[in-house]
């Protein structure tokens, strides 16, 4: 008899509480990447090696060579330990593990998996003695993450059928309902513009739209199945491009009569490798809307033209600020102030003297397009141009907020150059004393990432006293742009996003500005409380 | 356990913008049920109007994130017995399932759309169960803000003046447009304050000192309501709030007045958060918002007025249980101007009764009602409801 027997049982639930909390953990990523391999396989990389579990049971490992039971005695401590200093992800982080059905498959699966691998290396290595199941750990901890994406696989044929499934359903309610469907897509703007046709059309006839920015299949069949009633006589849907064919499948869902296209640039340049790609998976709703259709498409977004010259099929109406085509509605005159913009828009017929309480030079062209797309169904003008002033900030999108003396600029969930810009613009409108950033930068501009965020940086110098950059992925980036500038001082560098605060709070004054900017998902972050917990972060 | 307790049913939630206040508002309740005299049964009605019971209901903690979970819950429905006064488990199977629940009176702690307004008054009514405060027709008069206004002003108890535009409206064109502003400035003048006529709390008020402020309010007030209800704003106005308790005669609290009253109108944050921290989930939310009780800055006879007004209105509304009578003071003339009814008012404004000069608990206040509430739907139970004979068509 080997003598780890008798401890065998108690490492494997040891093991088992570990594997559960890591797990866990990991799901919380998985999920965010919506369960895709390749994300999250670039997400995960090499990250379970920097788990300390992970150094705990290679240690042990090590040390049962000489001393067995020390060795197994302290993984068994330190691993209870590990395992209970690890936050919950279902009741932490910005994005908690919301634990659906689908993430209870993937769980269990996985957690089955996990075992089958842990008794197979355990029993392959038998002659190891202590050494054996304790490599079987190190082994497992190590591997986790792509466990998962295992287990994920193996469900693939279960998900298509209940995805499948649940589409059918979905399209039999709106072959029932019969709603007039408006198709958003863009490459920004388009959970804005969504929600905001959506306002100016409730005040015309019940109108359905997502809140938040539900862009997906999955996401659109979830919401037709849960939302969607008789009555409904518009439906505005956000139609998001993952990759070519995905907003054609959406139009199959949901066939538009009418769409918009609020832009089309390089965002998401990373997952389409080309603008042309990127013109093509736009153009699908374009193509998708009938003879006779109404198409509204941004004129100052070159990208987004290209569609508009495309589409002979159906009416085209076009929006902007400063492109020279002949516009259906002009923008001029743009203005911004702590309480909103005020601009006019100028159609054929007159000019609209507008105001709305959200900020920023995109949301004025997001609303130019709404404005031309509502009309266009048959809204009176002056009904829209006074539900443009009864538009909610949404939070965290250039919201300018005043507290206890300081103007916070609140864009956390801006992802783009064009928001940041925006940002940085009303910020300097506004009468402030010191203005200060804090930005972890854009992500997934592909091979531009360096160059865009270093303008960004330059240009930021300009208008703030500080720029706080969070963690590592554009600091270098930063660092070139305020160099560029000349202002490197201006520049404070911080690993994560509570440093950021504390540097923050610690520094401003009444009449000072706050720019939070673009405050990336946990994904980004350099130490990101998946394996412990983080101090509590401010705000 | 004491076989001889009651059983109350404590109703909060509901589908309305008050929800999350409503929760607040029912454990409070829950909480301060007599323990020697009642046994408290907390029900949680959610968002999509479905009722539910459970061990997890007792504590604000567990409506947090996304609400309790449901897999631990039981949901029931009211028994559509006459009389049997029961909550039945859906769905339930015979043996297997929880045992209908009997109760012996409900509490209704549900504030706005379907549970003020008498919906909820109704299933129960269906059911022939005791509840606590108004019944369907003092609801859902209660809740409407201009038929209020007219009972009040026939009842002699003077209101602001008022311009009302339907939702419909919005069906009509754009010349209400101007229309509106017209009619309100040769009406009332400016400026107004716009609210919608069938929600309680402050959601969807605005001020407005033009047309297009106007517009815009009402806009808002469409996004929640079928009507918009617009009044002069008083501009130096303060505002007292008078509590009634329907006993065996209406009785008024004291007068209190909100202390932010000088300022626009609360917003709805004002109202139910304390200043800087997340009061929404501690208990007494509502009850610390600043106020002054018996304000003796006014005149006393001013106070005795609208004490009077309140029983008057009270009494005209038919109302029962606590009601909570807004009333405001024009400070420039010192008139006084009946405002609003809340027929449920948050944490059934137990603050004015625990002062002088009733001292009452809300506790000791909450058994009185229950008595009062089972007395009168025994009486309603024993009605005459057999057809006489020349009803009786069918033998």
């Amino acid at each position: 008899m080997r003598s780890f027997w008798p401890w065998l049982p108690l490492l494997m639930l040891v093991q088992a509480l570990l594997t559960w909390r890591r797990s866990l953990g990991y799901l919380r990523y998985f999920q965010q990447e919506g369960y895709e391999a390749i994300r999250f396989t670039k997400w995960a990389n090499v990250r379970s090696l920097t788990d300390p579990a992970f150094w705990a049971a290679t240690a042990a490992a090590m040390l049962a060579m000489w001393r067995p039971f020390v060795a197994a005695t302290a993984f068994m401590v330190v691993g209870v330990v590990l395992a209970l200093a690890q936050p919950d992800p279902r009741v932490s982080g910005k994005i908690p593990l919301r634990l659906t059905w689908r993430a209870v498959r993937v769980l269990v699966v996985s957690l089955v998996l996990s075992f089958a691998l842990w008794l197979a290396v355990a029993n392959t290595l038998v002659r190891a003695d202590m050494q054996a199941p304790l490599l079987a750990s190190a082994f497992l901890l190590a591997l986790l993450p792509f466990v998962m994406i295992l287990a994920n696989l193996l469900l693939t044929p279960y998900e298509q059928n209940v995805q499948r499934r649940f589409e059918a359903d979905a399209v039999r309610i709106v072959k029932t309902v019969k709603p007039q469907i408006i198709g958003i897509t863009g490459s920004y703007g388009k959970s804005s513009s969504k929600s905001m046709l959506a306002h100016i059309l409730q005040f015309d006839a019940p109108t359905l739209a997502a809140t938040g920015s539900i862009n997906t299949l999955m996401g659109v069949t979830r919401h037709i199945r849960e939302n969607l009633m008789r009555g409904h006589k518009f439906m505005v849907v956000e139609m998001g491009a993952f990759k070519t064919g995905s907003i054609r499948r959406l139009c199959e869902l949901t066939p538009p009569s009418a769409g918009l296209i609020t832009a089309v640039g390089d965002m998401h340049l990373e997952r389409f490798g080309s603008l042309d790609a990127i013109v093509t998976a736009k153009g699908e709703l374009a193509e998708a809307i009938p003879p006779g259709g109404l198409l509204v498409v941004n004129a100052d977004s070159p990208g987004a033209l290209k569609i508009a010259r495309k589409a002979t099929h159906c009416r085209v109406l076009l929006y902007g600020e400063t492109s020279s085509e002949a516009l259906a509605t002009r923008i001029e005159d743009i203005r911004f102030t702590k309480k909103g913009t005020t601009f006019t828009l100028r159609t054929a017929e007159r000019a609209y003297q507008c105001f709305t309480p959200l900020l920023g030079r995109p949301i004025v062209l997001n609303l130019a397009g709404v404005f031309t797309l509502a009309i266009a169904l048959g809204v009176s003008p002056d009904v829209a141009v006074a539900a443009l002033r009864t538009l909610r900030p949404v939070s965290n999108r250039l919201e300018v907020v005043e507290e206890k003396g300081i103007t916070w600029i609140r864009d956390a969930y801006n992802s783009n150059q064009f928001g940041f810009r925006a940002a940085l613009e009303v910020a300097a409108a506004l009468p402030v004393n010191r203005r200060f950033l804090a930005t972890p930068g854009c992500i997934e501009l592909g091979a531009q990432q360096f160059d865009v965020n270093r303008a960004l940086s330059r240009e930021a110098s300009l208008v703030c006293d500080n720029t706080v950059v969070v963690a590592d992925t554009n600091k270098e980036a930063f660092i070139a742009g305020h160099r560029d500038a000349g202002r490197e001082a201006r520049l404070v560098t911080v690993p994560n996003r509570a440093e950021a605060f504390r540097w923050i709070r610690d520094t401003i004054q009444d009449g000072d500005a706050v720019i939070l900017e673009n405050d990336l998902p946990d994904l980004y972050e350099r130490s990101s409380g998946l394996f412990w917990r983080e101090r509590e972060q401010a705000s | 356990m004491s076989t001889s307790r009651q059983t109350v049913a404590v109703l909060f939630g509901g589908r309305s913008l008050e929800h999350d206040v409503s929760i607040v508002s029912g454990l409070q309740i829950v909480h301060a049920l007599d323990p020697e005299r009642f046994s408290p049964l907390p029900v949680y009605i959610d968002q999509s109007t479905r009722w539910w019971i459970g061990d997890s209901l007792w504590t604000t903690e567990s409506f947090k994130r996304g609400g309790p979970d449901r897999s631990k819950l039981i949901e029931v429905t009211v028994s559509s017995g006459f009389g049997t006064s029961q909550l039945v488990p859906v769905g339930a199977v015979p043996g297997l399932s929880h045992p209908p629940v009997h109760v012996d009176c409900f509490v209704p702690v549900l504030h706005g759309t379907f549970g003020e307004d008498g919906c909820v008054q109704g299933v129960l009514e269906l059911g022939g169960c005791a509840y606590v405060g108004c019944g369907v027709l003092a609801s859902a008069l209660g809740m409407n803000k201009r038929v209020t206004k007219v009972v009040a002003q026939q009842a002699g108890v003077p209101v602001v003046p008022w311009v009302s535009t339907p939702r419909a409206v919005l069906d009509r064109g754009s010349a209400w447009l101007k229309e509106l502003p017209a009619q309100v400035a040769a009406a009332l003048g400016w400026p107004v304050i716009v609210k919608p006529c069938n929600l309680g709390s402050s959601a969807g008020v605005s001020t407005a000192a033009n047309a297009e402020e106007l517009i815009a309010g009402v806009l808002k007030v469409f996004e929640y309501d079928t009507e918009a209800l617009i009044e002069p704003f008083i501009t130096n106005r303060l505002e007292i709030n008078v509590a009634v308790a329907g006993l065996d005669e209406p009785v008024p609290s004291v007068t209190e007045m909100p202390v932010t009253s000088q300022a626009s109108p609360l917003s709805f944050s004002e109202k139910y958060k304390k200043q800087g921290t997340k009061g929404v989930g501690t208990s007494e939310g509502m009850a610390s918002a600043l106020r002054i009780l018996d304000p003796d800055a006014l005149p006393l006879e001013m106070r005795q007025r609208a004490q009077r007004y309140a029983t008057t209105v009270f009494a005209a509304l038919g109302c029962e249980g606590i009601s909570r009578i807004d009333f405001l003071i024009n400070a420039d003339t010192n008139q006084l101007f009946f405002n609003e009814i809340n027929t449920l008012p948050g944490s059934l404004a137990f603050y004015l009764w625990s002062a002088a000069p009733h001292y009452w608990t809300i506790t000791e206040l909450l058994g009185r009602l229950i008595d009062r509430a089972e007395r009168l739907q025994a009486m309603k139970r024993g009605l005459q409801r057999q057809p006489p004979a020349e009803l009786r068509l069918l033998g």
